[in-house]
């Protein structure tokens, strides 16, 4: 006996004008009640497609021809009347801003939004706004101003305001995308509770830590399905089909010839991985230590290291708080640093002073033992590159070649090395064949991979990203940390904030910030070991899976890495 | 200014405590009458209405507020004192320049008017939040959608002036230089306003998602959470004032007053 299922998509068929690819080809899922399942996939698998169709938006509010059917509560999405779904099914997208009205002075009428649009009663509405902030843990924020919430809170208000409508079919498409680890965390334990109370969620995502709570996972490649299943065993048959590569605890339960459907249970992970007694050194030797190859970046003129001393910053917001308070960090050609922290700590604060986008209240910023108050923020822009969060604030050429060029111009380059830099730019994200398009027409993560070959092109002494991996697959993400390498090693540095904890790893030195002062600096295995667990916990940050691992089994090393595990355990 | 309450500043003072229907017909009087009364009265329009800001203790925001129009003013009073068309009669000479009365006077009762107007609006929007004014214009039967639009169009100001702040980050950091000749920095002007526009048609696609995703005017018979205050003496206030509107109106047509 089965339970009925919420959501019925039975052989979806989607395609969109104007373009000749299918969006996403004979895909089956069903989803019951109480039961919360995850999509993931790469860029352009098809995806949000999927999401969208079945919040029930095609192909009312988006055009799109379909075939086969969606069935929402029992009601035919394709022929449903507009207010039809409402109330029944419901779905939050990533940018936490535009998930609210942006009109309400507090939660409370926030929530209120939706019901107003049903047509609930007066009288009705705060019993069923106090219920629904009691059920998602939420009643704290009740009388804030929603705008002055974090992105993780604000993503919980905006769930919701969806919840609070009666809605029991929820639709997420990345909903942690632009979150801090502790946001990422609350919002996963929220539609956990949900699916507790019989709801219904599906789950677009691509981290893990998300992905691993869900009770099933369809992997999407090229529009169709490559798995279904519970989330370990479709992310280790999708890396195996397609190439996809799968999170590190799947390829660490794999390596160990465990069964992957059981690697998101850490402590169960931990204890097998202790009980085995076969050597691992086979398994390990298959194991691909590094990302797949990708394309990289080189020079394309020689340039001489700058050296980076932060002394004694402050930086005073004119409100009067301190958003930093007396920082001192050098950082030394060819070394690659992280910042890592809670949103709010003062990272990109930082960060802007490398560049003279804000001025220190105190201190000052060096660049070879030069200061930097008197030079202008378009004069250090040859020396310190900086890529923003959000593409969309910087792009405006018509075609992507062109937006990469806007930076070398603006520095002056001969025209010969403003080509050759824009095809190296280019090529590092792995855009090449993309260089006519206009940059809006590609999706939110190639426009950022876009926004960074612009800097790359520049060829900055300093290269700082501001969040480069979010939004990206593994993939994407592995070009960028290619990137970075490049970088470091052709005698550049690299500084970068970020919230993926593996991403980090990779850097040669981490940097941890709290309330506007470094708390921890050193190398990735200083940092995540166990002695620092306290204080990272205290920032919201976990360390890598990998090190997480080896830390419940009680290992004295501090593995970074499948390989890096295997091998601590061999040594054991 | 804040994301959702605009230039509202939180209090609970008699003003603020008006309906905003009586708040905005006042307005609406304020502006008739200092546009089309005899400039004299502009002395007790200014004079009351300092008074009420005064009364509602706004009077240090509305000062700091003023500092928005000063320069304005200030040019409209020199620009009219030395250079108004066809005026004879000398006040003072400062070199080939003289101030004359008739353009002292006409540049007073000009820079008067805005200042009246300026002064009421800004009382207006210290003491109405949008969303009340969007609940009070809906009860009265306007459309809740176009005055949702036009409510987010408001409030799409300050989050264009933060918008329009990182763009400005962004591109300086990809080495534009605002400064040089005229037509440099006009060409500059390109991949500031570019982003503006693209990046917010992103935005707007999302946010009609989500709207779409919570019913936003879906079905008819739409219900509301916030109660708008509507004291009685409301209701004979806005009859007295849409009285004096149209007396205005009347005494500006027919001429009994010059």
């Amino acid at each position: 006996m089965t339970t009925a299922s919420l959501l019925e998509i039975d052989d979806l068929a989607v395609g969109y004008p104007g373009r000749s690819a299918a969006a996403l080809d004979g895909v089956t899922l069903h989803v019951r009640a109480g039961e919360q399942v995850g999509v993931t996939g790469r860029t352009g698998a098809g995806k949000s497609t999927l999401a969208l169709s079945a919040a029930g938006f095609l192909p009312r509010v988006v055009r799109a021809k379909l075939g086969g059917r969606v069935t929402i509560d029992g009601i035919d999405a394709a022929t449903a009347a507009p207010a039809a779904l409402l109330g029944i099914v419901g779905i939050v997208f990533a940018t936490p801003a535009n998930q609210l009205s942006a009109s309400k002075l507090t939660v409370r009428e926030e929530l209120a939004f939706g019901l107003e649009n049903l047509g609930v009663a007066r009288a009705d509405m705060d019993e069923q706004i106090d219920a629904t902030l009691v059920r998602l843990g939420i009643a704290h924020l009740g009388e804030r101003e929603p705008f002055a919430l974090s992105g993780g809170e604000q993503q919980r208000v905006a769930i919701a305001s969806i919840v609070a409508m009666g809605t029991r079919i929820l639709v997420l498409d990345e909903p942690t995308a632009q979150l801090d680890p502790a946001g990422t965390i609350a919002v996963a334990e929220l539609l956990a509770e949900l699916s507790r109370g019989g709801s219904a969620v599906l789950c677009v995502e691509h981290d893990p830590n998300v992905l691993g709570r869900m009770d099933r996972c369809l992997v999407l490649d090229a529009a169709r399905t490559v798995a279904l299943d519970r989330p370990g065993t479709a992310l280790a048959a999708a890396e195996s089909a397609v190439e996809l590569r799968a999170p590190t605890l799947v390829r660490l339960a794999l390596a160990a010839g465990l069964d992957p459907a059981g690697a998101f249970d850490e402590p169960a992970l931990a204890a097998a991985l202790l009980a085995r007694r076969a050597p691992t050194t086979a398994a390990t030797a298959s194991v691909d230590p590094d990302p797949p190859a990708s394309p990289s970046w080189a020079p394309v003129r020689d340039r001489d290291p700058v050296h980076v001393a932060i002394e004694d910053l402050v930086h005073r917001y004119p409100t009067g708080i301190d958003a930093v308070r007396g920082i001192s960090l050098t950082i030394e050609p060819g070394e690659s640093v992280a910042i890592l922290g809670e949103n709010g700590s003062g990272k990109t604060t930082l960060v802007k002073h490398l560049n003279g986008l804000l001025r220190p209240a105190a201190g000052r910023v060096l660049l070879d033992g030069d200061p930097t108050d008197r030079r202008s923020v378009a004069d250090l822009a040859g020396s310190v590159g900086f890529v923003f969060q959000n593409p969309d604030e910087q792009l405006f050429e018509r075609s992507v070649e062109r937006e990469v060029g806007f930076g070398p111009r603006n520095l002056g380059f001969p025209a010969s090395t403003v080509a050759a830099s824009v095809a190296g730019g280019l090529a590092a994200v792995g855009l090449t064949d993309q260089r006519a398009t206009n940059p809006y027409d590609l999706d939110l993560s190639r426009r950022k991979l876009v926004a960074l070959a612009g800097i790359l092109a520049m060829d900055p002494a300093v290269l700082v990203l501001d969040e480069p991996t979010t939004g990206q697959d593994a993939d994407g993400i592995a070009m960028v940390g290619a990137v970075v390498e490049a970088y470091r090693a052709a005698g550049r540095s690299v500084v970068a904030i970020t919230h993926d904890m593996e991403f980090a790893a990779r850097f040669g030195r981490i940097v941890i910030m709290r309330s506007g002062v470094v708390v921890a600096d050193g190398p990735p295995r200083e940092v995540f070991s166990p002695a620092h667990r306290e204080l990272l916990a205290s920032t919201g940050l976990t360390p890598p899976p990998a090190a997480r691992i080896a830390a419940l089994a009680g290992l004295e090393e501090v593995p970074l890495d499948v390989p890096d595990l295997l091998a601590a355990l061999d040594r054991r | 200014m804040s994301a959702t309450t605009g230039y509202f500043v939180a209090g609970s003072s008699w003003l603020h405590r008006r309906n905003p229907i009586t708040k905005l017909l006042g307005l609406a009087f304020i502006l008739l009458a200092a546009f089309l009364l005899p400039p004299i009265v502009l002395i007790v329009l200014a004079g009351a209405i300092v008074l009420a800001i005064w009364s509602a203790g706004l009077l240090r925001s509305a000062a700091r507020a003023m500092r928005i129009p000063a320069l304005l003013l200030l040019s409209i009073l020199v620009v009219n004192a030395f250079f108004f068309p066809g005026a004879t009669d000398k006040l003072a000479s400062l070199g080939p320049l003289s101030i004359t009365v008739e353009g002292l006077t006409f540049g007073l009762i000009s820079a008067g008017r805005i200042v009246v107007a300026f002064l009421a609006s800004i009382a207006f929007l210290f003491t109405t939040l949008a969303d009340d004014m969007l609940e009070a214009l809906n009860a009265r039967g306007a459309s809740y959608r176009i005055s949702f639009v036009i409510l987010s169009a408001v409030q799409m100001v300050p989050r264009m002036q933060e918008r329009a702040g990182s763009i400005l980050e962004a591109q300086q950091a990809r080495g534009l230089s605002l400064e040089g000749s005229f037509g440099r920095r006009l060409r500059a002007l390109i991949p500031l306003i570019g982003p503006v526009i693209l990046g917010s048609l992103v935005d707007v696609r999302e946010r009609t998602f989500a709207l779409e995703a919570r019913g936003f005017g879906a079905r008819p018979g739409r219900t509301a959470y916030r109660v708008v205050a509507d004291p009685p003496i409301d209701r004979w206030l806005r009859i007295l004032t849409i009285g004096a509107c149209v007396a205005v109106v009347v005494i500006a047509l027919t001429g009994i007053v010059r």
